[in-house]
């Protein structure tokens, strides 16, 4: 007797096949998209992590009455001073050539440091003193390990006489390597040992006020128009098309329209994060209309019957009920806008938020520019630290839309209610 | 839309005049409805008394809801939907150019099918009606308002130590006691009930029957229901409605025992439905 439940059965045998085959090529793309997905974030956080150590040198500094003043201590030259020391460290370096490559040791900011340093510590004036100094980006990328030192000469920037001196130093533990805060507090720099990214993330931070301020009112009062008061007919049907089609333009047309209207034909100020607002705004607006006219039209009818029945009238149906039913929906959708906006960079550009900025911007007037456009612009950087810095500011962007993203999860589970 | 206050508050008390006299309370006049091409309703003619129950019935897809949301103009939200003939209420016709469906409304309430509390407190859900209607000025006197129609709906013994609480917390039964104290708490001459009891258990099913009974002494009722047994427990009107057409109507107890229309007869018998 045969089993009529058997695996064997006719036919079945193919049935499975198809089913193993499309399981398992599910299962492949899936485990190709994570591996994607942590290689980029894994390699991108790895190179970025660097740009989160800065190294010191150590020197021992005479602060003497002929090189400071005690009575005029800003008088002095630090300049000079940090020099002079540098050249105590190493006597052998005499050659001029030799000598500039010396003091490149350190950074150019160096010196305002040491002022800084004794301003602060009155009492190291009059005697020498061993004062820990910024390092240069070459010498800091040198001290991380990072360059090919079995290269020839010719084809690296830190020569031999440069690894020499580096090498003494951190014979002697003159070296240190501490956490770099100043990429949290400064703005942009041509040395990439003083560059930082809060000028550009306070200009993010401006536009985003700008651009919410602007389109989350707008998109809101127009999906409730568009869902709840207009009638449906070939007007509305076109303006719904319209919508959805604006959503799927590419961004930089936005761009070129801001340019167009807002800086030539209204002459708000260029590079602004007015402007840079603005632009994202236009470029929101749809995703949020749409957001919203999901958000209302899953409340249920029922609700506005209820209203409805007992004698409000459509506008309070829509603002007593509906709406706030709708408003983490919307939210939700606005968030997610934003989270596009911050990370958009080709709008910005055509309205000029790509200029060198390094001063914080104090409003929403001033010249600023974006996290993402920093970014491009340390990309496009010549000199070598730039590689780290610009992965540490991809990775502070991402963590910003990460948290941007969550906002909107948490706020959907928080509200999200059974009618 | 807002009409100037003092007129408005003339034309409610001429309104207020003419509900309370005797005669019908409402009259249809060759109502027919239009879903775009589609006829639902054709040339209905019923009379409605006042401080009366009346059970629309008929089988499924036959007009019942569709005549019931003339009295309210609910239809009036859907874009398709055309209503011809007339509708009088207190003498006036509901469907003239200067009636507001917002002040029509708070004389002509109406309790759906599934029961559709706010996502409010039940105190919220009761006071609503009151607050956008001003029909009251002071707390004392919502909280009267409040009491007294969740006294009437039967559920104030309930839900008296827990007004705060969400309306949509309640069980189906009471949620739509809920619904029906919220409906009565603007004092509408008229109640329209669509189906009030689909959605519910038998046990609160007898509640909220029981419940209809009492409130006739103060409002004119106009219930749509599928069940017979139902009609005959409530109402002293009844009407059916088949492929829609207002077949028959009459008391109930006629209607019941003994049908004039061929149709009637096999319909309250099981035989079409
Ligand atoms: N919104 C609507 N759009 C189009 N047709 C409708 C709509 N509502 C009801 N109808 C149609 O009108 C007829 C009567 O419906 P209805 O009044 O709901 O019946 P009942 O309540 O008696 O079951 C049905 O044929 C139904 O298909
Ligand atoms: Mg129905």
């Amino acid at each position: 007797m045969t089993n009529p439940f058997s695996t064997e059965a006719a036919g079945l045998q193919g049935r499975h096949n198809a089913e193993t085959i499309f399981k398992l090529s599910g299962l492949t793309a899936i485990v190709c998209a994570i591996g994607f997905l942590v290689f980029m974030v894994g390699s991108i956080a790895w190179t970025g992590s660097g740009a989160l150590r800065e190294s010191h040198v150590q020197l021992s500094i005479d602060l003497g009455p002929e090189k400071v003043d005690p009575s005029n201590v800003e008088a002095a030259s630090y300049q000079t001073i940090v020099r002079d020391a540098l050249k105590e460290r190493f006597p052998e370096v005499t050659n001029r050539r030799d000598r500039r490559k010396l003091y490149g040791l350190l950074s150019p900011d160096a010196a305002l440091e040491l002022e800084q340093y004794v301003l602060d510590n009155p009492s190291v004036v009059g005697g020498v003193a061993d004062i820990w100094l910024l390092a240069s980006d070459d010498l800091d990328i040198y001290l991380k390990g990072d360059v090919k030192t079995e290269l020839d000469e010719s084809r690296r920037k830190f020569s031999d006489l440069e690894i020499g001196l580096a090498d003494s130093l951190v014979q002697e533990g003159q070296t240190r390597r501490q956490f770099n805060t100043r990429f949290f507090t400064n703005g942009d720099s041509r040395e990439p040992e003083l560059a930082g990214i809060l000028s550009s993330l306070i200009g993010s931070f401006f536009s985003l006020l700008v651009c919410f301020v602007i389109s989350f009112p707008m998109g809101v009062c127009a999906a409730i128009y568009l869902e709840e008061f207009a009638k449906k007919n070939r007007v509305s049907e076109f303006i719904e098309v319209n919508i959805n089609n604006l959503a799927a333009v590419p961004s930089i047309v936005f761009g070129l329209l801001g340019l167009a209207i807002f800086l030539n034909f209204f002459g708000l100020p260029r590079s602004s994060p007015l402007v840079g607002g603005m632009v994202l705004a236009l470029m929101t607006l749809p995703t949020i209309i749409i957001a919203s006219r999901a958000a209302l039209r899953a409340v249920p009818p029922s609700i506005r019957e209820a209203a409805l029945g007992i004698g409000a009238s459509k506008i309070q149906t829509t603002f007593h009920h509906v709406a706030p039913l709708a408003l983490p929906g919307m939210l939700t959708g606005a968030i997610v806008g934003m989270a596009r906006a911050l990370g958009e960079t080709a709008p910005l550009l055509m309205i000029g938020m790509v200029a060198f900025i390094a001063d914080v911007p104090k409003g929403i007037l001033d010249s600023a520019t974006a996290l993402p456009v920093q970014i491009f612009l340390w990309a496009d950087a010549p000199q070598r630290a730039f590689e780290e810095k610009t992965s540490a500011a991809i990775i502070v962007l991402l963590l910003f839309l990460v948290l941007m993203n969550l906002l909107a999860v948490l706020l959907r589970r928080k509200f999200e209610r059974r009618f | 839309m807002l009409n100037n206050s003092v007129e408005s508050e003339k034309k409610m008390a001429e309104v207020e005049t003419a509900l309370n006299s005797d005669g019908p309370i409402i009259q249809a006049k060759d109502v027919s409805v239009f879903y775009g091409e589609k006829q639902a309703l054709f040339d209905v003619n019923l009379d409605f008394e006042k401080n009366q129950v009346t059970s629309l019935i008929g089988p499924s897809g036959c007009g019942k809801s569709t005549f019931l949301r003339c009295i309210n103009r609910m239809n009036d939200l859907v874009d398709i939907a055309r209503v011809k003939g007339e509708i009088i209420i207190a003498n006036q016709d509901i469907y003239a150019k200067d009636v507001d469906v917002v002040a029509l409304r708070a004389h002509v309430g109406m309790v759906f099918q599934k029961p559709n509390p706010f996502p409010k407190s039940i105190y919220d859900n009761v006071a609503y009606g009151p607050r956008i209607h001003k029909t009251v000025s002071t707390k004392d006197e919502m909280d009267y308002v409040v009491e007294r129609s969740l006294k009437r709906a039967g559920l104030w013994d309930e839900v008296s130590d827990r007004l705060d609480q969400p309306g949509n917390g309640l069980s189906g039964g009471q949620q739509q006691r809920l619904c029906i104290a919220r409906a009565i708490a603007i004092e509408p001459q008229v109640v329209l009930m669509d189906e009030p009891c689909s959605a519910l258990d038998p046990i609160a099913t007898a509640v909220v029957e029981e419940l209809i009974d009492e409130l006739r002494e103060r409002f004119t009722i106009i219930i749509v229901t599928h069940s017979m047994q139902q009609a005959a427990r409530v109402s002293q009107k009844t009407a059916f409605f088949h492929l829609g057409n207002l077949v028959e109507h009459g008391d109930t107890d006629q209607i019941f025992t003994n049908p004039q229309d061929d149709r009637t007869e096999n319909y309250i018998t099981g035989r079409i439905g």
